[in-house]
């Protein structure tokens, strides 16, 4: 392999290549392509948004009902599908692993890229279109913004990476994920905001690194319309800390892994 | 060379293990021609997949200081739902290579022609054979993992691997598990057997197979 460039260009040159493997493998080429990986956090955001608009009135707690649900459900999707694509990943892609350069932990982290990028051009097209009609703001901070998304990314990336071996283990993972996605969603701080907490409720929620993440995103769009809750350490130790034992999962998952 | 030091491979089946082999020593020199002899179910293919870096041994140790292709078999290395073309690609991508000339020497070597741009669920084992072997013949490996393959293809197949692989490349090392005798004696010049999770050496491929032939 050393004639063949270094580990770190060999790695980004594999990542490459499974990314574009995935694309094909599950939008084809056909009409719009990989565009459909848009596509899914895209309605949910556009839909939800307009059936709360007409269920509770234009504005949720003085900030624009749209942007409200938008800025929630689009890392709510990627949460929710980073989790469910990260189980059985090592069986669905057990061939690859005919090529050495190839590691687990490439799987995990490609996929995650693809609904990662998926959700953010979601969210750019949906929060533009929606700024254009007038109901989505100018956001305040693109700073709280983008560090906001970027701690609930790397919170769901962590425990992607704690559920692909865990899944390798056991299969009864594959029928608890998708349930426990769903019951997390009122501590995702998808639809609600730890300001309408009591002040003892919130010093609980804050310990949900989705919280913190979703707190930060809407302090970015809204600015001080709102008054963010968040702890930054909690939600990145907890990251790391999720990270480091999902990594050691995954070599000790690959030692038995056994590929057709 | 490529050198295994008291390899041991057990698989969990349910609640019970299966010993594949234990504490299993062999080494491969540079353009060596090793043939794994072995009864179905011995432990040539998990072998294979031992030394291709596919599965890990459960104990045991594999040092490898020559590049070795990816164990060129009837399954593994490819992705169905994908064309020739697109595997191709893949192939390039991530073993660096130029993929213009890859596909030049593909489409030359397998003459599978539009074939080619359909999925490769749809391809024969023949077709599967063609196109595996072409993409590590292009890539260009120092030695060589072939499990059974070899054997399907056509006399024209035959005929170009044996000008790509022991004309061009005969300095390159190869390892091929076979139950062919022939295929043995024409592509080999050492073998060895595995048996009851054992593995036994011999330097000439002849009375390697005479013993084999008794198991």
């Amino acid at each position: 392999m050393a004639a063949q460039g270094t580990a770190w260009q060999i790695q980004k040159r594999v990542i490459g290549a499974l990314m574009i493997r995935e694309l094909t493998t599950r939008f084809g080429r056909e009409n719009i392509g990989f565009l459909w990986m848009m596509a899914e956090p895209l309605l949910f955001a556009t839909l939800v948004s307009v059936m709360w608009r007409f269920v509770r009135g234009p504005d949720e707690h003085g900030v624009s009902i749209f942007a409200f649900v938008v800025t929630g459900y689009v890392p709510l999707t990627l949460f929710r599908h980073v989790l469910t694509r990260s189980i059985s990943i090592f069986v669905a892609n057990g061939s690859l692993l005919y090529h050495r350069q190839i590691k687990l932990v490439d799987f995990i982290l490609v996929r995650f890229l693809i609904e990662l990028i998926g959700a953010m051009m979601a969210g750019i097209f949906v929060g533009g279109v929606m700024y254009a009609v007038g109901v989505f703001p100018m956001p305040y901070s693109f700073g709280w913004l983008i560090g906001g998304w970027m701690l609930y990314a790397l919170f769901c990336f962590s425990m992607a990476l704690v559920i692909a071996p865990l899944s390798e283990l056991s299969e009864v993972l594959e029928k608890i994920v998708p349930v426990t996605t769903y019951i997390m969603i009122p501590v995702s701080g998808t639809f609600n905001m730890v300001q309408w907490l009591t002040p003892q409720a919130r010093e609980y929620i804050v310990w949900s690194p989705l919280v913190s993440g979703v707190e930060m995103i809407r302090y970015g769009v809204f600015g001080d319309a709102v008054t963010p809750y968040y702890n930054i350490p909690v939600a990145l130790g907890s990251s790391l800390l999720m990270a480091v034992v999902g990594l050691s999962l995954c070599r000790r998952v690959r030692r038995t892994l056994v590929v057709e | 060379m490529i050198v295994c030091e008291n390899l041991t491979k057990v698989y969990k089946i349910g609640h019970g293990e299966k010993k594949v082999f234990r504490n299993l020593n062999v080494t491969i020199r540079k353009g060596q021609h090793l043939a794994l002899l072995g009864r179905n179910g011995a432990g040539k293919t998990t072998l294979i997949k031992l030394i291709g870096g596919v599965e890990m041994p459960t104990s045991g140790k594999i040092r490898r200081s020559m590049s070795i292709s990816w164990p060129l078999g009837f399954g593994g290395g490819f992705q169905g739902s994908l064309t020739g073309y697109d595997n191709a690609r893949f192939i390039a991508r991530i073993y660096g290579k130029d993929y213009k000339d890859l596909r030049g020497f593909v489409e030359d070597f397998t003459e599978l022609g539009r074939q080619l741009a359909a999925p490769v669920k749809t391809y024969s084992s023949g077709m599967r054979a063609r196109l595996a072997f072409a993409l590590s013949l292009a890539i260009e490996f120092d030695c060589y993992l072939i499990d059974e393959i070899i054997l399907v293809g056509d006399q024209n197949f035959h005929r170009k691997c044996h000008e790509e692989l022991f004309e061009k490349r005969h300095d390159r090392s190869l390892i091929l598990a076979s139950h062919s005798p022939d295929a043995v004696r024409e592509y080999c010049d050492s073998a060895v057997i595995i048996h009851q999770g054992q593995l036994t050496e011999y330097q000439d491929v002849d009375s390697a197979l005479s013993i084999y032939s008794e198991l």
